[in-house]
């Protein structure tokens, strides 16, 4: 199978992450389609690290990976915080800061 | 002129300035916890800028270039672009330096009894100090942009001192007027300033003296008249003369310092500083005689008619900067001449002031000399060293006033022809004039009976106010002296303007002119001795008198000249300009203002707060990206 | 066996100090009292911010690839460093603030109580005070300047996660106006998030078209085999995740709600460190990988000047709160700012020297602001709307003595740090014949200078309302900043020669 296939599935991922992002309300949802997008690009990473015979690209994966950890404990917290309050995640309730 | 690098002491210039700044500084920003000790530091600065500037020119008469050039600061040196800002010190610089710290000084000591009583007296020295500092500034500075800065800096203290009792109405107009009829002459130095910077790209001392001579000659003549009148502006020449009196409003040391011994002498050395401009555009050289000459008769005969002791003096000031300004404008012959007055006067006319400012506080701050009389015996220091600034004034043999003036009206004689027979005869003719209207004075207020108001109990002012004034007699009676015969100021200046030249041929023999002088100054005298001292002075001045004396007691019209000339098509001008600005102008602005408004708001719009749109647009600008990239790369 | 990587520890010394002072911070959260705390933490932010910047101090003139080729240590890193550890300072100060708020800080007592309960209202006026902030902060500080001497695009991404996550907390934790600083939290959040994800995705087309993320095969790699499509796409993706953090239009959007709802202090330390941080990682891409390709990224880069200035300054006219028109007037800088990335010329432009100044004068100017801000205060905390500062020449004329000086340098008016930044870049633009830029520039200082000039004529001019604000009395940081930034704000305009020649001797970038 063609490496460029990885490569396509991997922007598909990442569009659909991104348009994700853009049509879904609820924050936990909008964070987990950046997530998506995040393991595209792993995927992406290691679909170049087969193609241009190094071993970054895998290491990067590897960051990437603990990086997104670290994001989701951040922003779990400050998504928690925001829900206490307002008893909802909606992302398009949270709009006083404006204009 | 080649300027060396500054050494030793010299390359501590700055501090000239910086100490009287400081001090400024200090009381202003101090406030009312400086009130107790605050002018004890204000005369402790302009003291030791005094002795800084002493022990300068005794440096810089050791050395064989006496042209110093100290750099202050560099803001922007990059490339082909140097801004910055330097130090000129050289004989002419270090000779105002000394007056104006040596003067200043004595007059800080003498405001220390003469504010004692005043609630705004930190203020007061504050403003002093800042005054001093800009006029240091002004004198030191190695550019024509380093002189404006100086020069708007003594407009403003000026400005402010005349304002210091803020709440006279009388003195509120008066700073203003002071400060609208410099800003005419201002105008005139900017655009000059403007001129040389266009012209030649530079407005340094040695750049622009250096290509004048690549000049065309109507370009030097007009950057020569625009200096003129900026000079005018300052100096209260003819046509701007009328502001100098009113300024005499603010307290006395003010209108001794600043307007009789330093600030309004600064147009002098303005011309001065620029000789080798005058000297290469003869039109302006002949305009600053006639507007000295001219000055010098409207100063002497406003001088005769006003019965307010400052308003004489300081019609005695524009009568005798006149003199300085017909020195000047005779070339290389006047130049060390007019300085020298300059110097002699700004003792003479400090020392005068200070007496005039001793009478008014035993006097119960009375100006009007008709109200005065026979104080001579209760006021016996003020009488003695008044009356030997008096003497040096009207140029009594061999005090002061003898040998600048004379040294002046010799230059005019000389300069040959009708125009110097003119110019001599009116120099003389001032020089009687002042002789009578300088008895006047002396006679009303010293002389006579006693005709004081009520309540008025004359005495004599402490210590602190006198000894400034017995300092500057001494120099009234032996700067002249000193500075013609003994230490030529033409040979300390020569650096600056040259080796002096011996006149070869005299118009006049030199004694014929000191003889003619002395006997013009006797008739003066004698004239006043028999209007005024012989008779009864009426307490009230007479209402009916001749046209001429009429037109004198109001300063010749000049008020009611800028007034008609001036001021009602200038109100009317302004009217019309605020309707084009308001309907064109501000139309075009407030369109553009309220466009940019709109759209502001409109584009604001697209601020909504929605975390999905803002990513939106993220994406959106992200795909933008790529697309610019791509099509460049493609293209 | 695997070779140890050469590691020049002198080299790291300036983030070893930063990240040791925030890890000790986390030791100190966990095991010590908790009266104790506030005080150490203090003293730990600042040891560990101004040891970083000594540290920096000490390494100048060092230009040196260390760390397997990761961290490039030259001039221009070690000039931005040295900025951001002292502007981080000085946010450490800010942060520092007791004597303002009756409740003795800028932040909330616990973070996990939900905003307007009981319990939240109770710790309103509890004298107990967070200091999680200032490790976090310090993180902050640590990940921006390892984000401007990442030689590598690996550790560029590691560096922005590392000043980023903890920042997206600190925003949230206002004491006061909770919702809005949890609001700004999310919203910052989300959109650092997408961003990051873009940065990362450039990485990996960047990976993929070149083989390597080091900066220094990149730009072998781009000099041997020209521009491919991969490779564009891949640059412009980095570029749009460095300038969302830069705040430049269009990719501001975030800034001024972020800058409005976040703590004061925390906004003084994101405009003024984060703008450094993310220019010092900018002028890495575009030169160190991507200069010898100026021509694909030029004119994409002269467009964005462009259009941060008109939409920073158009959109800063019509705000009627300060924080956010400082927010907007942010945007416009960054503007200004790129005008100094479109002059720097391989080797003759002097722009690289231009920014950097600029960066420090920025950087200086806003966290005196910002300062300034924290001082004017009502009932219910900081008063920024602006029609609560009419007439506050009134009231505390210094306070609008010291704002009105640091607007009219934000504005670029002589003798201040402003006027000396606009005319390096701008110089640096026309140098390089970018002159429409320049005239651009100059036009939107103008339409910019108008809102700064509203506020001071609001300040002087107007008559204070009847139950307007007072301005609070700061305590010694407060004061120490505002001293600082307002000193520095007149030096670098009055006798800017020696820092303008720092700056020149330091633009240089290695790698």
């Amino acid at each position: 199978m063609s490496l460029t296939n990885y490569l396509v599935l991997a922007a598909i991922l990442f569009t659909v992450g991104a348009v994700g992002v853009l049509v879904r309300r609820n924050a936990i949802v909008v964070f987990m389609c950046i997530e998506l997008m995040l393991n595209s690009v792993n995927l992406t990473l290691v679909t170049f690290a087969r193609s241009t015979g190094t071993l970054d690209g895998q290491v990067i994966a590897f960051f990437v990976m603990v990086v997104a950890a670290a994001e989701v404990v951040v922003g779990l917290a400050i998504i928690m915080s925001i829900y206490r309050t307002r008893r909802s995640a909606s992302v398009d309730d949270a709009n006083l800061l404006k204009y | 002129m080649d300027t060396v690098p500054a050494t030793g002491l010299l390359a501590s210039s700055w501090l000239l300035i910086a100490l009287p700044l400081a001090g400024a500084a200090v009381l202003l920003l101090g406030g009312r916890r400086t009130d107790r000790w605050g002018h004890l530091l204000a005369i402790g600065t302009v003291t030791a800028a005094f002795v800084l500037a002493v022990l300068s020119t005794v440096e810089l008469a050791g050395l064989d270039e006496r042209s110093v050039g100290v750099d202050l600061f560099t803001f922007i040196s990059t490339g082909r672009l140097d801004v910055g800002a330097g130090l000129l010190v050289d004989p002419l610089s270090m000779t105002f330096a000394l007056l104006i710290t040596g003067v200043g000084a004595l007059i800080h000591v003498y405001s220390v009894g003469y504010m004692a009583h005043d609630p705004g007296r930190r203020r007061f020295f504050a403003y002093l100090n800042l005054f001093v500092a800009a006029m240091l500034l002004l004198v030191l500075g190695d550019s024509f942009v380093a002189l404006y800065v100086g020069w708007e800096g003594v407009g403003l203290a000026s400005y402010l001192l005349i304002a210091f009792w803020y709440t006279r109405p009388a003195a509120a107009t008066a700073a203003k007027k002071a400060f609208v009829m410099n800003r005419v002459g201002d105008v005139g130095l900017a655009l000059a300033i403007f001129l040389m910077f266009t012209q030649l790209g530079t407005t340094s001392y040695e750049g622009v003296f250096g290509s004048v001579g690549l000049l065309a000659g109507g370009t030097v003549t007009g950057i020569g008249l625009l200096l003129l009148l900026g000079a005018c502006g300052k100096s209260g020449q003819f046509p701007l003369q009328a502001w100098l009196p009113d300024a005499m409003e603010g307290p006395t040391p003010v209108s001794a310092l600043i307007h009789a011994a330093t600030m309004v002498t600064a147009g002098v050395y303005l011309i001065a500083r620029s000789a080798p401009l005058f000297d290469a555009a003869p039109v302006a050289q002949t305009v600053v005689v006639v507007i000295g000459a001219v000055t010098i008769m409207i100063g002497a005969v406003a001088g005769c008619a006003y019965d307010d002791i400052k308003k004489v003096l300081a019609w005695s000031t524009v009568s005798q900067i006149g003199y300085m300004f017909l020195a000047v404008g005779l070339g290389p012959v006047g130049y060390a001449a007019g300085i020298a007055h300059l110097l002699t006067h700004g003792f003479f006319k400090a020392g005068l002031f200070l007496g005039a400012g001793s009478v008014m506080h035993g006097m119960g701050d009375r100006t009007d000399m008709r109200r005065f009389g026979g104080l001579a015996t209760r006021m016996r220091t003020t009488f003695v060293t008044f009356g030997l600034g008096y003497l040096a004034l009207i140029g009594f043999p061999f005090l002061s006033g003898y040998w600048t003036k004379d040294a002046i009206i010799e230059a005019a004689f000389d300069r040959g022809g009708t125009s110097g027979w003119v110019l001599g005869g009116v120099a003389v003719l001032g020089a009687g004039l002042t002789a009578f209207y300088m008895t006047r004075l002396v006679l009303l207020t010293f002389f006579g009976e006693p005709r004081w108001e009520d309540g008025v109990h004359p005495h004599e002012s402490p210590a602190v106010m006198t000894l400034p004034m017995v300092v500057l007699a001494v120099g009234s009676v032996g700067a002249g002296f000193l500075l013609v015969e003994a230490f030529p100021l033409a040979d300390w200046l020569a650096p600056v303007f040259g080796e002096p030249e011996e006149a070869t041929a005299h118009a006049i023999p030199p004694l014929a002119v000191s003889v003619l002088v002395t006997v013009v100054v006797a008739l003066g005298v004698l004239t006043a001795w028999l209007l005024v001292g012989r008779r009864e002075v009426p307490t009230t001045a007479p209402a009916r008198v001749s046209a001429p004396v009429r037109a004198a007691r109001a300063g010749l019209y000049a008020d009611a000249v800028n007034e008609a000339v001036f001021m009602r098509p200038g109100i009317r001008l302004v009217r019309a300009l605020r309707v084009v600005d308001d309907k064109g102008v501000d139309g075009v602005v407030n369109g553009i203002g309220a466009g940019l408004g709109g759209s502001s708001a409109r584009l604001g719009r697209a601020q909504t707060g929605f975390v999905r749109s803002y990513a939106l647009g993220m994406l959106g600008g992200a795909v933008l990206v790529a697309g610019a990239l791509l099509a460049v790369t493609a293209g | 066996m695997i070779e140890a990587p050469d590691l020049s520890l002198s080299a790291l010394s300036p983030f070893l100090f930063v990240f040791g002072a925030a890890l000790v911070g986390v030791l100190v959260e966990s095991f010590a009292p908790r009266h104790v705390r506030q005080p150490t933490q203090v003293a730990l932010a600042l040891v560990g911010t101004v040891g970083g910047f000594a540290c920096t101090l000490l390494l100048a003139g060092r230009g040196e690839v260390t760390a397997a080729g990761a961290l490039a240590v030259d001039g221009a890193g070690l000039f931005l460093q040295a900025t951001i550890a002292g502007l981080g300072a000085l946010s450490v100060l800010l942060f520092a603030e007791r004597a303002l708020d009756p409740a003795r800080s800028a932040f909330v007592a616990s973070a996990a109580v939900p905003a307007g309960s009981p319990r939240d209202r109770e710790l309103l006026t509890d004298e107990r005070v967070q200091t999680e902030v200032y490790p976090l902060a310090t993180f902050a500080v640590g990940g921006m300047m390892l984000f401007v001497a990442a030689n590598d695009l690996l550790v560029m991404f590691i560096a922005l996660e590392v000043l980023s996550l903890p920042l997206y907390l600190i925003c949230g934790l206002s004491r006061r106006r909770r919702l809005l600083s949890q609001e700004a939290a999310v919203k910052y959040f989300l959109l650092g998030a997408f961003a990051s994800a873009f940065f990362l995705y450039g990485l990996a087309l960047v990976y993929g078209a070149t083989g390597t993320v080091q900066l220094a095969g990149i730009r072998q790699s781009v000099t041997d085999d020209g521009t491919g499509t991969l490779l564009v796409l891949g640059l412009g993706l980095l570029v749009v995740g460095l300038m969302f953090k830069a705040s430049v239009a269009p990719f501001h959007t975030w800034t001024p709600d972020v800058y409005q709802g976040a703590p004061t202090p925390v906004t003084a330390f994101m405009a003024a460190c984060t703008k450094v941080a993310a220019f010092g990682a900018i002028l890495r891409l575009l030169y160190v990988a991507f200069g010898t390709a100026d021509w694909t990224w030029r004119p994409l880069v002269y467009g964005i000047a462009i259009v941060s200035m008109v939409v920073g300054a158009v959109l800063g006219l019509t705000q009627t709160d300060v924080k956010r028109m400082l927010a907007y007037s942010s945007i416009a800088h960054a503007g200004f700012l790129l005008t100094g990335v479109i002059g720097l010329d391989a080797g003759t432009g002097s722009g690289l020297a231009a920014t950097l100044f600029y960066l420090l004068a920025y950087g200086l100017t806003t966290v005196g602001a910002f300062a300034v801000v924290t001082l004017v205060r009502d009932g219910d905390g900081e008063a920024t709307a602006l029609a609560q500062w009419a007439g506050l020449a009134r009231r505390s004329p210094l306070t609008a003595a010291i704002m009105t000086f640091l607007l009219l340098a934000l504005a670029g008016i002589p003798l201040t740090s402003g006027f000396t930044g606009k005319f390096a870049v701008f110089r640096a633009a026309i140098e390089v014949g970018a002159w429409p830029l320049a005239v651009v520039a100059l036009v939107t200082s103008a339409v910019a200078g108008f809102f700064y000039l509203r506020l001071v004529v609001l300040m002087y001019f107007s008559e204070p309302a009847e139950d307007g604000p007072s301005v609070g009395v700061p305590g010694l940081p407060t004061t120490i900043v505002l001293a600082v930034t307002v000193a520095a704000t007149l030096v670098l305009g009055v006798v800017p020669g020696s820092v303008l020649d720092l700056a020149d001797g330091a633009a240089r970038l290695v790698g």
